[in-house]
């Protein structure tokens, strides 16, 4: 925090003289700057932030960090010599599961999948997301109701269970699980973009738009949906680590190959040596999971706080 | 009233109803009027008496649905060629290009109408660029007939084509030449609402501004390309009353220098005293007196008037009371056929509730619409079922 902290209190001082005679791209740039600060100032979201960059330095320098499996790097090499020993043995930091799996290596090579698997549910869903809420909020009528009722029939269905229905009926693999979660996924936000536009579209600043004769899609790119996505860049945080959560839930009854590297799967393929007391597959797992769940979760509630301005503790 | 060539705006028999759950709400009511060049008029009345949706008609903004353009139209006159447009039945994209070019509008609240994620700069240029994207490019030195352009001519003046064009140019600094222009268009127009330091003001966003100065900003950006008419909707209502007059003189001032006509849309009859040549009083959705600002003000007709002028707490009388005119505006929805002010008025009779009063014309360029100023048989009623008759000679005192 201190580390933070200090940067921070130098560049306070400076905007202030050059905001004179900058141009207007600094200025916004300055202002990301202020909201960058204003998420910063919460502890929690810094040791969100930090391990969030962890786990990204972890995916990225995954082959450097561990030699990659071939021929495919996303199953744990095995090393039939060492079955199911314990954290600290030489060459398994973490241990090996029951077909000498390093866990280690799941874990880091898992980050990747991790990353692939929320960064696809939660961009593609988000497009897809803005573009049938917008539309159902910009053209209004017979169409927004349309619209609007096929997403209240996704909405009453629970995510989890809809994934796995899905998932079950496209057959275990990876790709199927991102699959099914980007079908659960977008109608979130479609909600979500839907009443801000209603909200924006209600506001003097897009009157006083069409007042000077702008275009409606004109009015779109530069009134209303800037002035509508924030609750969605929240959401779309919070859902980098609910996607993951799911999607490991998912793996964790079976819907991914056997023996990937995804921490749901090791969860559950370590989950038959707890009772011999053989932990470490499971928690390790376990705790990645955890981790970035909680961090994607800290760094959410830490970005609605510094964009909401009428959220308290200001 | 409607014999001269020389007008500007003309409301012709407006009705706009939306439609609710409970019925339809006539929020407008038959309603006529025209402005002049140069001319300032005001429409005046209490809140929810329709008078904001008369000033949005006429820039065709009221949301449909739930509104409707139930009746009427309202004609634009192009003073140069004599062209006369219909917004109401127009094509959508000459709509667009007469708004904000020959119509502009002020809002009540300049807090809430300047787009909060948007630099002043950006959101002036967005203007320049809808409906002045060849005069800049010309002024950047660009031909706008070829010029670096890209794929769509600019010839084709057709403004979407033109602002997509001129922002890709100036997004990517493909032009310092254009940018330049931009800012200096930019710059010229909020210097002349008086905005000291305008550059500084052009690179901060909405929220770094004082009410006052987002009231001058919305102002360069309503006059920032020489409109015909500027519609004020309640321009002050929402400010400081030691800015209020500044802002007001500096519509004024404006309107001085540019001949630019103004209706202003407001309840403060203080400010159609001094800067209004004609008045309209507004009731429920219909006009019901109307006529030389100061004329109407000095002796008041409509029984509705008297009671509004009559309320104005003045300083200076000594304490006690305030005048308030008895009862409250009655419902819109579906409303019966009669005078809407019977209800609250000393005058009513038999005739009032079953009679809408005409605007009757009168001596002076005035109308009023009351049944005392209708004879009896000409709306095929018992006199004695009319309230007391006033003479139209009595009406300039």
């Amino acid at each position: 925090m201190t580390m933070t902290s200090i940067p921070q209190s130098a560049a306070s001082n400076e905007p202030r003289k050059d905001r004179l005679r900058t141009r207007a791209s600094s200025v916004r740039w300055a202002r990301r700057r202020e909201v960058l600060r204003e998420v910063m100032r919460n502890p929690l979201t810094v040791v969100g932030v930090v391990i969030i960059t962890l786990f990204l330095l972890m995916a990225i320098t995954a082959p450097l960090l561990t030699e990659a499996n071939q021929p495919d790097p996303y199953q744990s090499p095995r090393d039939w010599a060492n079955i199911d020993v314990g954290p600290g043995v030489e060459g398994h930091v973490l241990g090996t599961d029951s077909t000498g799996g390093d866990v280690l290596y799941g874990i880091i090579w898992g980050s990747r999948l991790s990353l692939q698997l929320s960064l696809t549910v939660v961009i593609s869903t988000l497009i897809i997301g803005t573009i049938v809420g917008s539309v159902a909020a910009m053209r209004g009528g017979r169409l927004d109701n349309f619209l609007m009722r096929i997403v209240d029939v996704f909405l009453a269905i629970p995510e989890l269970i809809f994934a796995l229905a899905i998932a079950a009926v496209l057959g275990p693999s990876f790709r199927n699980i991102i699959l099914a979660l980007a079908v659960v996924f977008w109608v979130k936000y479609a909600r979500i973009i839907r009443g801000e536009i209603i909200r924006v579209k209600q506001t003097d600043y897009v009157a006083a738009a069409r007042v000077v004769g702008d275009s409606t899609w004109n009015i779109y790119r530069k009134d209303v949906l800037p002035n509508a996505v924030t609750p969605l860049v929240v959401q779309a945080t919070l859902d980098m680590g609910n996607v993951v959560l799911i999607g490991a839930a998912l793996s964790y009854i079976g819907l991914a190959q056997a023996g990937l590297t995804e921490w749901g799967a090791m969860v559950s393929a370590g989950q038959s040596g707890i009772l011999a007391g053989q932990w470490w597959v499971s928690t390790f797992a376990g705790v990645a999971i955890l981790l970035w769940a909680l961090a994607f979760n800290l760094v959410g509630d830490g970005l609605r706080d510094a964009l909401d301005p009428k959220t308290e503790g200001r | 009233m409607m014999n001269s060539d020389d007008w500007l705006l003309r409301v012709e028999d407006l009705s706009v109803h939306f439609r609710t759950p409970r019925g339809v709400v006539q929020a407008v009511d038959h309603v006529s009027f025209e402005v002049k060049p140069k001319e300032t008029l005001a429409l005046v009345g209490e809140t929810g008496c329709g008078k904001s949706v008369t000033a949005r008609s006429i820039m065709k903004l009221v949301p449909e649905p739930p509104g409707e353009y139930a009746s009427g139209a309202v004609l634009l006159r192009n003073l140069k060629t004599g062209a006369v447009t219909d917004m109401l039945s127009a094509p959508m994209d000459q709509v667009r290009a007469t708004r904000g070019d020959r119509i502009a509008m002020i809002f009540q609240d300049p807090g809430k109408a300047l787009n909060p994620s948007l630099t002043i700069g950006r959101q002036l240029a967005e203007v320049f660029g809808e409906h002045r994207a060849a005069m800049l490019l010309t002024q950047a030195g660009i031909d706008p007939e070829k010029g670096p352009i890209g794929s769509g001519s600019i010839a084709s003046q057709r403004a979407g084509v033109l602002r997509r064009n001129f922002f890709h140019l100036t997004r990517r600094g493909h032009s310092r030449a254009i940018r330049a222009a931009v800012d200096d268009a930019v710059m010229s127009a909020l210097s002349d609402t008086g905005i000291p330091n305008p550059r500084k003001v052009m690179s901060s966003y909405p929220h770094e501004l004082s009410g006052g100065m987002k009231q001058r900003v919305m102002i360069a950006q309503a006059l920032a390309c020489d409109p015909d008419l500027l519609i004020a909707d309640e321009p002050t209502t929402a400010l400081d009353v030691t800015i209020q007059a500044r802002i007001l003189d500096l519509i004024n001032d404006m309107q001085q220098r540019r001949g630019t006509a103004i209706l202003y849309i407001t309840h403060d009859l203080s400010l159609v005293r001094q800067f209004a040549d004609r008045l309209a009083v507004m009731y429920a959705g219909r006009i019901v007196e109307s006529g030389p600002a100061l004329e109407v003000l000095k002796s008041p007709q409509h029984p509705y008037t008297q009671g509004l002028l009559a309320a104005i707490p003045r300083a200076g009388t000594p304490r006690g009371k305030l005048a308030a005119i008895a009862g409250s505006v009655p419902q819109l929805i579906d409303p019966p056929a009669q005078c809407h002010f019977s209800s609250r008025c000393t005058w009513c009779a038999e005739a009032c509730t079953s009679h809408i009063p005409k605007l009757i014309h009168m001596p002076g360029d005035r109308d009023v619409a009351c049944l005392r100023f209708e004879q009896a048989d000409s709306i095929g009623v018992d006199p004695s079922d009319m309230p007391s008759h006033v003479a139209s000679a009595e009406v300039v005192s």
